[in-house]
């Protein structure tokens, strides 16, 4: 099992505070309401252990958006809202230009769209504090519990493999909707993440 | 005379801009060309829109479209953005060519400003669309 070390595991939180404050920023420049985002929590699971962190109960269900990620690191990230809340926050976005029948047609893909630009503004960040490229597949939506969401379609990585996982709490708070985005990695990308940790922190070694 | 002059172009630019125009917004999501079209509209309502949901669909509608202005999505199916604004950089080479999207990567930045092309972050809002056309219309 790899270790992070202290300053490792404060830079990580750190790099992805950043992420996810661009993220927040984003996602409420989409809703045009306050959104306010918790510190990152950070720790190695299971990824069934993942899933039950990751909803309010088991048998919640939720709508997630997913991406992944290759280049300096491959990671899995997903974005995670209540069912019932997703066609409001599409309205949010959209305003009234759009009739209710329409907003419902094209709901799945205008909640692609809004995980596309939320894990884009935190990934981006990402790739520049690196100083590297990260490549994003296209988001694929899916519908069920989060244990469902972790299990469906496309995996990087298998069921029973041991992730270390970041997750965010959101808030927005007008409108009392909850949503999560969580990045999932495994050793290999851990490893690489590492790295890349240890080069960031480099640069500010010596600094007084 | 400077104030004088500024009033003249100024003037001149705003005659430049309410004349019809074609623009070419390229973007797979469905919600994304509609917002963008919204907002144009709602700037320069005598513009007319062209939608392409994939970098192919832009460059074989391109052509024959002569759109001064192009807006162009990065992670699309397909080609993909970029791909496309380069190729359309030398098939339209008097289009002003944006990028408007979620990669805020560096990476990106670096490749647009290589091509030539301009770079616009979403989400969409109408500040940024009105900064875009700002951009080109300079």
């Amino acid at each position: 099992m790899i270790e992070l070390s202290a300053i490792e595991n404060d830079a990580l939180i750190e790099i992805f505070n950043i992420g996810v404050g661009r993220a927040a920023a984003a996602m409420s420049s989409i809703v045009k309401e306050e959104v306010i985002m918790s510190v990152p929590a950070i720790s190695f699971e299971s990824r069934t252990q993942a899933a039950l962190m990751l909803s309010e109960n088991e048998s919640q269900r939720i709508c997630g958006i997913r991406q992944h990620y290759a280049g300096a690191f491959n990671t899995e990230a997903i974005l995670m809202f209540p069912e019932d809340k997703s066609l409001e926050i599409v309205r949010l976005m959209v305003g009234d230009a759009v009739s209710l029948e329409e907003l419902g047609e094209m709901e799945q893909e205008a909640m692609s769209e809004i995980g596309n630009i939320i894990l884009n503004s935190c990934m981006g960040i990402l790739a520049n504090i690196f100083e590297r490229e990260l490549q994003g597949s296209l988001p694929s939506y899916h519908v069920g519990t989060s244990a469902q969401i972790l299990a469906e379609g496309e995996r990087i990585f298998p069921m029973d493999a041991t992730v270390l996982m970041l997750h965010i709490n959101f808030h927005i708070v007008k409108y009392q909707i909850n949503g999560y985005v969580a990045f999932l990695l495994d050793v290999a990308a851990l490893e690489n993440l590492q790295s890349h940790l240890g080069r960031y922190t480099g640069r500010f070694a010596g600094t007084p | 005379m400077t104030l004088v002059t500024d009033l003249l172009l100024l003037t001149e630019l705003t005659r430049v801009m309410q004349t019809e125009k074609n623009v070419l917004i390229v973007d797979d999501s469905r919600i994304s060309r509609m917002m963008i079209k919204a907002y144009v509209l709602s700037l320069y309502p005598s513009w007319t829109i062209v939608e392409a949901s994939t970098g192919e669909e832009a460059i074989e509608k391109a052509p024959a479209l002569q759109a001064p202005l192009i807006m162009m999505d990065v992670n699309m199916p397909g080609m993909g953005g970029l791909a496309a604004a380069e190729k359309l950089r030398k098939l339209c080479p008097d289009a002003h060519i944006s990028l408007l999207t979620a990669n805020v990567q560096d990476a990106t930045r670096s490749k647009a400003q290589l091509m030539g092309v301009g770079f616009m972050e979403k989400p969409i809002t109408e500040a940024r669309i009105h900064q875009l056309i700002s951009a080109w219309a300079q």
